[in-house]
Formats: C-alpha cells, sequence, structure tokens
C-alpha cells in the first residue's frame, strides 16, 4: 500500500513537470577582489540582446529556450568572462557561478573563456582563494558531487575536519569546546546539551546553500572559537519551480531484521518523534514520597504511577529508511523581475535502528598498587551486553524571502524534532571494590526539538557602497530524558538467585531530565567601501547581542524492594517486569513489596542565563596589489549569571559568575607570489577565547546514572584564552587543481578541561589546568587525473594533518601520575590534550562524468590515537584507537533532464570497529569500550521537477 | 519490517488512544494530591531540629528529641557532645537528602551513653519517646529509613592509586574545602568517644550504590574511645572501617542488608568481642579486605560470635576474606549458618581470589581458634573453610585451626550485649 502510494505521488509529480518548457540559466556573480557578491554585474547570452543584472546578493536569473549558448559576465573594471557550451534543456536549469577579478588597468580588454563544466568545480575553490581569512567552503555541488545526504558526511573532505560518531565536527582534531557551529551566521544551541557545538547529521543538504569552515578568525567573527567555525547556510529560494522527492534505504547486516534486537514497549507516537505523554513524569515534583512504614496506602499509590515495563525486550530490528520532500518557487513582483518573493520549504523523516551485539562499556582496568613492578593490567570490572537504539529525526525549514534592487528581507523557521529510544541488557563483573555480577535492564528515551526562527535583512545604496545586515533569531530548545528505567539484579552464580541488592548494586531507579534553552541572538554588520591607501578597501562593522538562558531540573526516583523475613526480591527472578507488577507492589497489610522512593537531588537543578554583547571594525585593504589585508579588532562583553544550591545548600540565586570584557585583535594577510595569483601566502594572527559551558561554570552536582559518576560543576572556573598563529602556501592549477601547505601553532592560557579528583573516584570537575600549546601542519592536494589520457572524470583529493599538543598536569594529576608510576617508567613533561588527535587522513578517489550521469567515490579517512579519559593514579590514561573508515558510493542521474538519481553507498568497507583502550608502560592494551558498526549498504532515490 | 512506515491513519488514531491514557494518569495525580492534604505532621514541641553544619561546640541533651534534618557536619574544630539516653531521629530521604551525621577531620564527637541510656540514632518514622530505649511501630526489617553515622579521621589509610586521603563514598567534592575527605598520617588521631550507641534503621543511599553504613569509621586513629556500639536494621554495612587504627570493643550488629563487619584499607586496629547476627536479607557476617595502595597493614579481630538463620535459602555467608587482605581472626564462634540440601547453598568462610591467597601463604593471614556448630549435612568443621583458588593449605589446615563443637567455647562475651535494643526485640537471651 505504502509503495503504491508512492507511486501516485510520483506520477502526479511527473506530470506536472511536462509543463515547463524554458530552461533557465542562473548562478551566483562572485567578486574576486573581495571574498564578497558581485552585484549589478551584467550577464549577456552571446550574440542575442537577453541579459540581466545580478542582484545585490549576486544572484542572477535567465529565462532561456532550450538550446546551447556562450554566457558574458561582466562589470566595469572587471575582467570580462565567457563561458561556452552552456547547454540548457527544456525545463531544465544549468547553473553557472562565476567569479569576476578586477583589472589592474583599467582600460585593458580581458576576457577569459571557460566552458561549463570546468568552472563549476573552480567556482567551490574561488571563495576559498579569494577569501584572506583562511576558509573551506563546500558548496552543495561539491557536498552533491560526494554523495552524502548530510552535511556531517559531506564535511570530511574539508582539510583538519573530523566528524565524531557521524554528528559533531572538529576542526584541526581539537576537542568540541574549541569549535563553533552557527546556523546562518547565529548561534543556535545543540541538540547535545553538554556540547558547543551544533550536531550535524540532522540538516538535510537539500536545504542547504553552503558550508563555510573558517579556521582563522576576523573581527566579524564571534570570539569564542578556536579550531574553527562551522557556519551552516541554508538557501533562501531556488531560481525557479523546484521540487524534489527523495527517499533512501538503509539496511546494515549486523544490525537490521535481527530477531535479538533489544526495545521496550515505548509509546504511540515514538515513530513521530515525540512521546506522547506516556513517559511524563509520573509523580508531579510537589509531592512527596513517603516511607511505607509512614503511609503505606499512599506509597502503595504512587508507586503504581510509574509505568511498570522495566525489562528490555527482544524483538525483530527493522531497516533504516528516510523520505524527504522539497518545493521552493520565485515569482516576480513586478515586470522587470526586480521585486521578487520567493519560498523554500523542506521536510525530511529519517528512522534508523542501530544494534551492537556484545559492545563492551565502562570497564575498568587496574595498575597493581601493592608492586609497582607488575606492568600489566588487573580487571576491576567487565561490562558487555547488547543496546538497541532507535531514532526518528523530523526536520522541516520554511522560508520566505523578499528581494528588491536593494534590499532582501528572509524570514526562516525551523524545526527539529527527535526521539531516541533505546533498551540494552547488560552484564556487569566486578572483582574489587564489590565482588559480584550484576545484569542490568536499562530502557531510555530521548526526546529533542529545535525550534529556530531566523528574521533577516540586507540593504544596500545605489553604487553598493554601503550595505546593512541584519538578523535576529530566536531559538527554543528542548531536551527531554523521559524515564530512563535502570534496573540492576545481583545475580548469585553458585545458587543461581537473582536479588535486587541495593548496597552492591543500587536499587531500580527512574529518572526524568528536562532542560529548556531560550536563545536570542541578533546581530547588525555594516561594510563601506572605500579608499585606502589610493586602493579599494572595506570598512566593517558592526555588533551582536546574543542571549540564552538555560533551565535544567532533574527528578529522580528509586525503587526499593522492602522485605520481611525472606528476600522479597527473589519472587522476582531476575525479571525486570515482575518489579513493578500488581502483585509485588508494596502490600501494607504484608509489609513487603516495591515502593517508590524520591532522590532528587535540588543540586541537579539550575538555570543559567548567558549574555554576551560584541562590537566589532576591521578593515580590508590593500597594502599593493598583491599584498591584501584584513585588520581588526573584536570587543565581547560577557556575562554569566547562574542560580542553583549545592548540596551543602548552599544558593546562588541569579547571582553573576563571569563578567569579563575583552578586546580580540586579529590580522589576516595574503600575499599573491605571481601575476595570476594562483600562488598565495597566506598569514593570521587572531586571539580567541573558550568559555565554560552553562553545566561547567555552575555549582551543580549532577548524578550520571549511566556511568555512576558525578559531575561537580566549579562556579570559579574562568574562560581559556587562546593566541592563534597560522601561515600557508597554496597553488591553484587548473580547474579543481589545487595543493596547499599550512602550519600552525595555538598557545592556551589556562585551558578548561574535565578532570577527575584524586581523592575522590568517579567525581569529575572542571579545572583551569596548566597552559597548553598546540602546533600542527597541513597538507592538502587535490588533482585532475586528465593527465592519464581517458581519466578526465576522475579526481583526486587528499589532506592530512599533523597536530602535536602538549597539555601541562594539574597538581593533583601530577602527584598521581608520579605516585603510580611503575619500575622504569618516567613521567613526561607533558601530555596530549584530552580530545585532540595526533594527526587526521583523508583520501578519496572521485568519478564525475556530467555527459553520463555517473558518479562515484571512494573515501578512506582516519583519525590518530586520541586521548579520550584522562587517568587517575591507579587507573590508566584511555585512548580512542583510529577508526579505519573506507567508503564507497556511486549513483547515476538519469531520466528526463536527469531529474532522477539513484545512490548506493557501502560503508566501513575495512569491517573495522570503534574501540577505545587503557594503555599503561609495558602492559597489554585493555578495553575500555568496544562497538561494532557493522557494514551498512543504502540505497536512495531522488526526483527533481 | 513492520515497524518500519506509518500511514497517517494510524497515527491519528494512535494520538486519541494516547489522550485516553494520559487522562487516566491525571486522575491518579488529583487522588494522590488529595491524600496529601491529609498527612500533615504535627510538631512536637520537645525537640529541636538541626539542618545546619555545626561549627561550634554543642551539646545535645537528653530532654529534647534531636530531629537530623539532611546531611551534617561536624565541621573542624568543633566538638559535638552528646548526653547519655538522648534520642536522634532522622528524616527521611536519599541522596543529598539523606539525613547523615558526619564527623569530619579535625572535628569530636563526645557520644557517652550509658546501658540504661544509651545514645539512640534512629528513624522520624519511629515512634519511640524520650525516656524509651525502644518505639514499638518499627522492626529490623525496617531499612533505610535515614543515613548513617560517619566519622572521619586523620589515621593513615591505603588507598587505591597511593592518595593520602580519599573523599568518603557518596559525598560529592566540595569545591571550597575538603569536608569528606579521610585519611592522613595520624595514626594517634583522636576523633571523640563513642560509647553505648544505638543505630537502628538507617542505610540510606547516598551515591549511586552507596548506601550508608550503620556506623562508617573512616581513618579514625587510636586516640578515639569505640566501644558498646550496636547496629540494627541497616541496608548496607552493620559497621565498616575504611583503613584507620582505632580499637573497637563490644560491636553488635543485627538484620544488615550487607554485610555485618566490614574491613577496608588496611584497618590496622584490634576489634575485640563482637556479634554479628545475620537477618534474613544479609550478605557475609564479615567481609574483609586489606589495602588498595601500597602502604600496608593487618587487622586484629578477636573473641567475635557469627550467628546465621539456619538453612536461609538466600545464603547468608560467614566470611569472606578478599582482595589484598591481610590480619588476624581469632577466637571465633560461627553456629547456626546454612548448610548442604535441597535448595541450600553451604555458607562458608572464603578465600575470594589470589591476592588474599597469597597472603595467607604468606602468613601475612592469620586463623586461630575458630569453633563452629556444624550446619546440616556437615560432618567436620574445615568443611565450611573454602579456598576459591585451591592454591593454598588453607582447607587442611583448617582441621587444625578450627574445630566442631555443640556449644561454643571461644567467641563473644555476650553479657556486653544485654543492654542492647535487639537483646530485648529478638529475645536473645544475653
Amino acid at each position: 500500500m505504502k509503495l503504491k502510494l508512492l507511486f501516485i505521488l510520483l506520477i502526479t509529480f511527473s506530470s506536472q513537470a511536462i509543463f515547463a518548457q524554458e530552461g533557465i540559466i542562473s548562478g551566483t556573480v562572485n567578486d574576486g577582489e573581495f571574498n564578497d557578491v558581485l552585484p549589478f554585474a551584467n550577464i549577456l547570452i552571446k550574440g542575442t540582446t537577453k541579459g540581466t543584472t545580478s542582484d545585490f546578493d549576486g544572484k542572477y536569473v535567465l529565462d532561456v529556450e532550450p538550446g546551447t549558448y556562450t554566457v558574458t559576465f561582466s562589470y566595469l573594471g572587471y575582467e570580462t568572462k565567457e563561458v561556452a557550451e552552456v547547454v540548457v534543456a527544456p525545463g531544465a536549469e544549468q547553473i553557472i557561478d562565476i567569479t569576476l577579478n578586477p583589472l589592474a588597468n583599467a582600460l585593458d580588454e580581458v576576457v577569459v573563456t571557460t566552458t561549463v563544466s570546468k568552472n563549476t568545480e573552480a567556482s567551490v575553490l574561488n571563495l576559498q582563494k579569494n577569501s584572506v581569512a583562511l576558509l573551506d567552503g563546500l558548496s552543495i555541488q561539491s557536498i552533491k558531487k560526494s554523495g552524502a545526504s548530510d552535511i556531517a558526511s559531506a564535511i570530511k573532505s574539508v582539510p583538519g575536519v573530523s566528524v565524531q560518531g557521524g554528528k559533531f565536527v572538529y576542526v584541526r582534531g581539537l576537542g568540541d569546546r574549541y569549535t563553533k557551529s552557527i546556523l546562518n551566521g547565529v548561534d543556535v544551541p545543540g541538540l547535545d546539551p553538554d556540547r558547543n557545538t551544533l550536531q550535524l547529521d540532522i540538516f538535510p543538504t537539500n536545504i542547504l546553500d553552503n558550508i563555510i569552515v573558517i579556521k582563522s578568525a576576523t573581527a566579524d567573527q564571534p570570539a569564542d572559537f578556536t579550531g574553527g567555525v562551522v557556519d551552516i547556510v541554508t538557501k533562501d529560494f531556488p531560481s525557479r519551480a523546484e521540487y524534489s522527492f527523495s527517499a533512501g534505504l538503509g539496511y546494515n547486516s549486523s544490525m537490521h531484521f535481527k530477531n535479538n534486537y533489544l526495545s521496550y514497549d515505548g509509546s504511540p507516537t515514538d515513530a513521530l518523534g515525540f512521546d506522547n505523554g506516556q513517559r511524563d513524569l509520573a509523580i508531579p515534583q510537589n509531592i512527596e514520597t513517603p516511607l511505607p512504614v509512614v503511609d503505606g496506602n499512599r506509597s502503595a499509590a504512587l508507586t503504581r504511577l510509574l509505568e511498570p515495563n522495566l525489562k528490555a525486550l527482544e524483538d525483530q530490528s527493522g531497516a533504516d529508511f528516510n523520505i524527504g520532500f522539497t518545493a521552493g518557487n520565485q515569482y516576480n513582483l513586478n515586470e522587470d523581475g526586480t521585486k521578487k518573493i520567493g519560498y523554500l520549504a523542506s521536510l525530511t523523516y529519517k528512522n534508523s535502528t542501530e544494534f551492537y551485539e556484545d559492545v563492551v562499556s565502562g570497564q575498568v582496568f587496574r595498575k597493581e598498587d601493592q608492586d609497582k613492578s607488575v606492568l600489566e593490567l588487573t580487571d576491576d570490572r567487565t561490562q558487555s551486553g547488547n543496546t538497541g537504539v532507535n531514532n526518528v529525526l523530523i526536520s522541516g525549514l520554511a522560508g520566505i524571502s523578499f528581494k528588491s534592487l536593494q534590499s532582501k528581507y528572509k524570514l526562516n523557521v525551523l524545526h527539529i524534532q527527535n526521539g531516541e529510544s533505546g533498551a540494552s541488557y547488560i552484564r556487569q563483573d566486578n572483582f574489587n571494590v564489590n565482588s559480584n555480577t550484576i545484569f542490568k535492564d536499562v530502557l531510555t528515551y530521548t526526546q529533542r526539538s529545535i525550534t529556530n526562527i531566523l528574521l533577516n535583512g540586507e540593504h544596500t545604496n545605489e553604487d553598493a557602497s554601503w550595505k546593512i545586515s541584519w538578523k535576529v533569531s530566536p531559538t527554543f530548545s528542548k531536551i527531554y530524558d523521559k524515564d530512563l528505567r535502570t534496573t540492576p539484579f545481583r545475580f548469585e552464580p553458585e545458587t543461581g538467585n537473582f536479588t535486587i541488592s541495593p548496597s552492591e548494586s543500587g536499587d531500580p531507579s527512574r529518572i526524568w531530565r528536562d532542560l529548556e534553552e531560550y536563545n536570542v541572538a541578533s546581530k547588525l554588520d555594516l561594510t563601506r567601501k572605500h579608499q585606502l591607501f589610493g586602493r579599494d578597501a572595506k570598512l566593517k562593522f558592526g555588533g551582536a547581542y546574543t542571549i540564552k538562558e538555560r533551565d535544567f531540573v532533574v527528578n529522580q526516583f528509586s525503587t526499593p524492594i522492602q522485605s520481611q523475613a525472606g528476600n522479597f526480591s527473589l519472587n522476582f527472578e531476575g525479571n525486570a517486569d515482575l518489579i513493578l507488577a500488581p502483585e509485588n507492589i508494596y502490600n501494607p497489610e504484608t509489609r513487603e513489596g516495591t515502593y517508590v522512593r524520591r532522590d532528587s537531588n535540588i543540586s541537579d537543578s539550575f538555570n543559567s542565563q548567558i549574555t554576551v554583547g560584541a562590537g566589532y571594525v576591521g578593515d580590508e585593504f590593500k597594502l599593493s596589489d598583491r599584498f591584501n589585508a584584513i585588520v581588526g579588532v573584536r570587543f565581547e562583553k560577557f556575562d554569566l549569571r547562574y542560580s542553583g544550591e549545592n548540596q551543602d545548600g548552599e544558593v546562588f540565586d541569579n547571582q553573576s559568575i563571569l563578567d569579563k570584557a575583552d578586546f580580540f585583535p586579529s590580522a589576516n594577510f595574503i600575499y599573491d607570489l605571481n601575476e595570476e595569483a594562483n600562488k598565495k601566502l597566506r598569514a593570521s594572527f587572531s586571539s580567541t577565547t573558550a568559555r565554560p559551558s552553562f553545566k561547567e561554570a555552575s555549582n551543580a552536582q549532577i548524578f550520571d546514572p549511566v556511568s555512576s559518576t558525578f559531575f561537580i560543576g566549579n562556579i570559579d572556573i574562568q574562560p581559556t584564552y587562546v593566541n592563534n598563529y597560522d601561515i600557508r602556501f597554496e597553488a591553484y592549477g587548473e580547474g579543481t587543481n589545487f595543493f596547499a601547505v599550512s602550519g600552525f601553532a595555538k598557545t592556551f592560557d589556562d585551558p578548561i578541561e574535565l578532570t577527575f579528583i584524586r581523592e575522590a573516584r568517579g567525581q569529575f570537575i572542571p579545572l583551569n589546568l596548566g597552559d597548553a600549546k598546540v602546533f600542527g601542519a597541513e597538507l592538502e592536494y587535490r588533482r585532475n587525473m586528465d593527465f592519464i589520457p581517458g581519466w578526465e572524470n576522475f579526481n583526486f583529493n587528499a589532506n592530512i594533518s599533523v597536530i602535536e599538543s602538549q597539555q601541562t598536569y594539574s597538581e593533583d594529576e601530577e602527584a598521581a601520575r608520579i605516585d603510580n608510576l611503575r619500575t622504569g617508567e618516567t613521567l613526561d613533561e607533558f601530555r596530549q590534550l584530552q580530545g585532540q588527535s595526533p594527526f587526521l587522513l583523508n583520501v578519496g578517489f572521485s568519478y564525475d562524468n556530467n555527459d553520463n550521469g555517473w558518479q562515484g567515490g571512494l573515501v578512506y579517512n582516519v583519525q590518530g590515537k586520541t586521548l579520550e579519559i584522562v587517568g587517575n593514579g591507579d587507573i590508566p590514561d584511555v585512548y580512542t584507537l583510529p577508526f579505519n573508515n573506507l567508503k564507497f558510493n556511486l549513483s547515476k542521474e538519469f531520466g528526463k533532464d536527469n531529474s532522477s538519481k539513484i545512490s548506493l553507498k557501502f560503508e566501513n568497507i575495512l569491517n573495522d570497529d570503534i574501540e577505545s583502550v587503557y594503555q599503561s608502560f609495558g602492559a597489554e592494551d585493555q578495553v575500555y569500550s568496544s562497538r561494532y558498526p557493522g557494514q551498512a549498504i543504502s540505497l536512495g532515490y531522488s526526483y527533481q521537477f | 519490517m513492520k515497524k518500519i512506515i506509518w500511514s497517517l491513519a494510524t497515527v491519528t488514531a494512535i494520538i486519541a488512544a494516547a489522550s485516553c491514557e494520559k487522562e487516566t494518569v491525571v486522575e491518579i495525580e488529583k487522588e494522590v494530591i488529595v491524600v496529601d492534604t491529609v498527612t500533615t505532621e504535627t510538631e512536637v514541641e520537645t525537640s529541636i531540629t538541626v539542618s545546619e553544619d555545626i561549627v561550634t561546640d554543642v551539646t545535645w541533651t537528653a530532654d529534647k528529641i534531636v530531629t537530623l534534618d539532611g546531611r551534617v557536619f561536624v565541621s573542624e574544630g568543633a566538638t559535638l557532645t552528646i548526653e547519655p539516653g538522648t534520642i536522634i531521629k532522622a528524616n527521611a530521604g536519599s541522596g543529598v537528602n539523606a539525613s547523615v551525621l558526619i564527623v569530619t577531620r579535625g572535628s569530636k564527637i563526645e557520644a557517652i551513653g550509658t546501658a540504661t541510656a544509651p545514645i539512640i540514632f534512629t528513624s522520624a518514622a519511629d515512634n519511640i519517646e524520650i525516656g524509651e530505649t525502644a518505639g514499638t511501630n518499627l522492626d529490623q526489617n525496617d531499612r533505610g529509613l535515614w543515613g548513617g553515622l560517619i566519622v572521619l579521621g586523620n589515621a593513615p589509610a591505603s588507598f587505591d592509586g597511593d592518595a593520602e586521603s580519599a573523599q568518603i563514598e557518596g559525598v560529592p567534592t566540595d569545591t571550597d574545602g575538603d569536608k569528606g575527605l579521610y585519611g592522613g598520617s595520624d595514626s594517634a588521631d583522636d576523633s571523640g568517644i563513642l560509647q553505648y550507641i544505638s543505630i537502628r534503621h538507617g542505610g540510606a543511599l547516598i551515591g549511586e550504590g552507596n548506601e550508608i553504613n550503620g556506623l562508617t569509621l573512616g581513618a579514625v586513629g587510636t586516640g578515639t574511645t569505640v566501644d558498646n556500639i550496636e547496629v540494627v536494621g541497616n541496608v548496607d554495612d552493620g559497621v565498616e572501617f575504611f583503613g584507620g587504627s582505632v580499637n573497637a570493643t563490644n560491636l553488635f550488629v543485627w538484620a544488615q542488608g550487607d554485610d555485618g563487619l566490614d574491613i577496608d584499607q588496611a584497618y590496622s586496629g584490634t576489634i575485640d568481642n563482637a556479634v554479628v547476627v545475620q537477618g534474613g536479607i544479609s550478605d557475609h557476617a564479615l567481609e574483609i579486605d586489606g589495602p588498595e595502595g601500597s602502604l600496608q597493614g593487618g587487622f586484629t579481630l578477636t573473641n567475635a560470635t557469627l550467628i546465621g538463620l539456619v538453612d536461609n535459602v538466600e545464603n547468608g555467608e560467614i566470611a569472606d576474606y578478599r582482595s589484598n587482605a591481610q590480619g588476624t581472626s581469632n577466637n571465633i564462634l560461627v553456629t547456626n549458618f546454612t548448610g548442604v540440601g535441597t535448595d541450600l547453598q553451604l555458607s562458608d568462610v572464603e578465600l575470594d581470589n589470589e591476592g588474599v591467597a597469597a597472603n595467607y601463604t604468606a602468613g601475612s593471614l592469620v586463623f586461630t581458634n575458630w569453633e563452629i556448630v556444624l550446619p546440616t549435612g556437615v560432618t567436620a568443621s574445615s568443611e565450611v573453610f573454602n579456598d576459591t583458588t585451591d592454591s593454598t593449605t588453607f582447607e587442611a589446615d583448617a582441621a587444625t585451626f578450627s574445630s566442631a563443637v555443640t556449644e561454643g567455647t571461644v567467641g563473644a562475651d555476650t553479657s556486653a550485649f544485654s543492654w542492647t535494643y535487639a537483646n530485648t526485640k529478638a529475645s536473645l537471651g544475653f
């Protein structure tokens, strides 16, 4: 039935498409002098009178009869470019983005001739080439080419970028504290409250205009990034009526259609990314839970309010699938087309299922305490089991834009809805602190939603010498952990008995965590073209104000078992679903059974507010024909206020925790080494900051039942200040051929790291550690294979980053390390920065044939061994081992105007697993965690009309 | 494949169905809220409530019931004096809300009760009144109704990773100070006096998997006096020694949820005259670990009587010597434990791993004068001794250091416990 519906939809859409007869040529004209668009440039179909001018966004659209054309782009004082062999099919769109370079001598007439296919890829590089700041752009064309269906997989081709867990982007291997992701130039809270970066797999590629990764700061960028800013820019509207439909299926042989997949009965609306209320807080916050000896009836009544299903049930797993629609169009509001209104809407649904068998997590191995000559590690806790996770993601975007000759207004509404339901059955064996065997059923559900509204206006004057841009963007985000259920049974191998044994393994527990954050970002940017040293220059200045507020509330309950003469929990026989079965709930007559107890910690909950006010000024100017510079300074006033209470009853009521006012200077230089401007040398300096998160700069003492650890907030924490130095040589060859080598250094004052407390195992606190340094080198190489005859459609692409990081130890850490050195081991002066990869490597081969519609790619990426957890005393450091990821994708466009596309992807061809290990001097590595992602095949279909 | 695609029609139907369920829950919530207004607590006039840290010298007197509300620290430099006969009732709660009295390093507790007027720590739910020694509404199976009593000192303890001090389990680190720390270098450290104290119905969870012991002694030094202590119906252990060197006499534990007496982190004092009476869910009567770090130290346990529940199917054990245990267990009487038979698993005295087995062989773990009242189906005293590693002569030696008896000649002098609540409640005849 589903297929039938789909078929009908297809037919309907296809028949609509037949009506479009004229084709169009559209694109963006860029200014080669500044890294900006070129408004009011002339676009002409050669040999005709048909033409248009680019709007103030540099965008243009030309309606033409089907045929083959040469298109001329020109602007006063700039070179003229002719693009030949522009084939326009009926109803089709031919995109030509072009960059015009200024002429040194205005009297010269230079005509550069190129072809469409050569121009397309080259325009991707243009942005990068012309930018004075160090940046990498990823246009929508190149994303599509990489076969990626979301940004996270596309962005890996940018040098120095790595993606963790398919979601989080890191630049230059620096931890996520030092990478910032923004949406349309403004801050948006992420789905993961404890990270600074936005989760990227939530954005379908079809709503994107481009992604820009900025690695060196300029004054107009926020000061709180170090590794890089990833700016995700969504489309305004398409240049013509455009509708698309896509569907995909993914199959992973180790995860899908497995009969032992684990899940639990959730709410019927789980498949829509939200819980219908079934998992809502069972016992309202104002209700006390009495001891059963005090009020047995009430205790039992409250206990009955809890959902009784606690067991991870075996069930068959489904496969991954996704479906998406986009629609967009633009309409002329007046005859000459200078006033336009357009819209873009997209809706995506993704349902993915993961199943990990024998996943190992949180194992504990120790160094021998008694005899330091023993090098091998001993096991203290082993833990493994099966975990099933179903993830539903729905994202909807609707945008409406109005453009006139000198103004543009854009209103965008984005909503992302995500529900993640998990079930695990885990065996834990303890050997040291406790000595026991525990079986745990763990059921989780996390519901996330983000609603972001962007209102944006851009204005220019008649000669485009002034440009004003403003943005107001409120975001509401909600993350609810709803009714996390953990049921630990202690198992006695000798008797085969299962008992609830609170002092060995804890009581069964239920947790609700509500995080609500609202965020309003606003920005005003002004650009003024002027003359400096007799040359064109661009002055940029403006301000920004962001306010963020977060509420975090935890409700936590246990369900202990009251026994009389015997152990009542023996009745459950290890079946978690019996714990809250009606017959086992506390009975005031027998004074036995399960009852509910509130365990909430006031110290878990808090409310925080951050405000950042910023002002900047910067000038982009030329010192000579070949020497460009951007020099600027940014001022930021950062305030963090906190309300909360710690376990000692110390109360903070909207108290100022951080109040910083800083100047952040930056300077970027670019020097053309030759006349053709295809060999460049860049250098930059900037000072930036890394600020503690809400949770870190708090008084909160948050217990994590999953890892059994405490997070202790640090109310005295200070921001980190970073100095960044970059130098880079670039050589641009023909087409997309490109070579670059760069070096960078960063010095960190008071870097923040989540660190252990020596005296308190299992408690972690963010601290300002001793100073750190990071040095690195990057190499990037892109080459078309046309030097081999017949290989013109093949491209080779490689980039590698090598990074050395040096972190000095905290006092506690150094003492603990010295006390636990093995015989013959010495302590290094520094260690790696936590989360910093020592190297990153991406290598890819791609095939792209515009004529027959075939595209393909083989991509390999790997990241060096990374310090994941800093060891504590006799517990050694944990390192994430390299995951060798080899992927292959193949796609074919076909049908009328190549409007259909089928793509096929294979992931993890090398069949690697994801593993972290304990490493200690002279000892064999021991597993901390390991899971096998399986090998996935996915098939996608998309249709554009 | 069944869960792959949802049609819009089913989704609508589901939302409708789900909203019905929601209403039911709301109704129950309302019902509960109504009940809420009925149970209002009445103030007892003759009581004081203590919820703040004790920062100056304070005396609690027997004419007022002391309500302990939440986590209360006796801060460094302060002395808490408790008069004989004082009843301390602690409010319910767990985690941070658990009512716990913590005597920190550098502070003192002077809690000197008498056999006729012991100092009683119990739950706020206990109906015991001023002048009484027992209430009537609770018994030994009412556990976890409040936290416990924790004394922290400056004596040496042996920690993992060789830190000098450690944070007591379940108390989060305080960034402003070190209130939860124990351990140091002064083995003669004086934390005060604990005499004739009865601790009942405690053991609330204070952090995950960290229920509070009845009496926790963390690195308490020899300058401290600990004698005549009773712990009844605690979720976790009765009395636990984390390192330290304090000597303790006349300890009594009944119906604990975990272990009776627990020794860790190179406790190096002497425990003389102790009784453990197991309850239905009790684990080991004795659980003994050794040093965790390189600091070594051995305990002395002498004159102890361990009383099991005859043929308890839930398998309470006699004693577990684990990890790196070292010390001497002397004059121990074992009676009423589980024997061999259908559904029965023999309660044993166990050397748990290779570390402790090696200590036994090296002579740093010593057993002398054990008497066993033989359980069902057991014919020789040595049968209850079990080396799980089978690497020592422990089981064979047991024939020499232990003997089967019908009436003990060693063990505790139980007359010392005639004052206890348990003696009356369980008619132990001490």
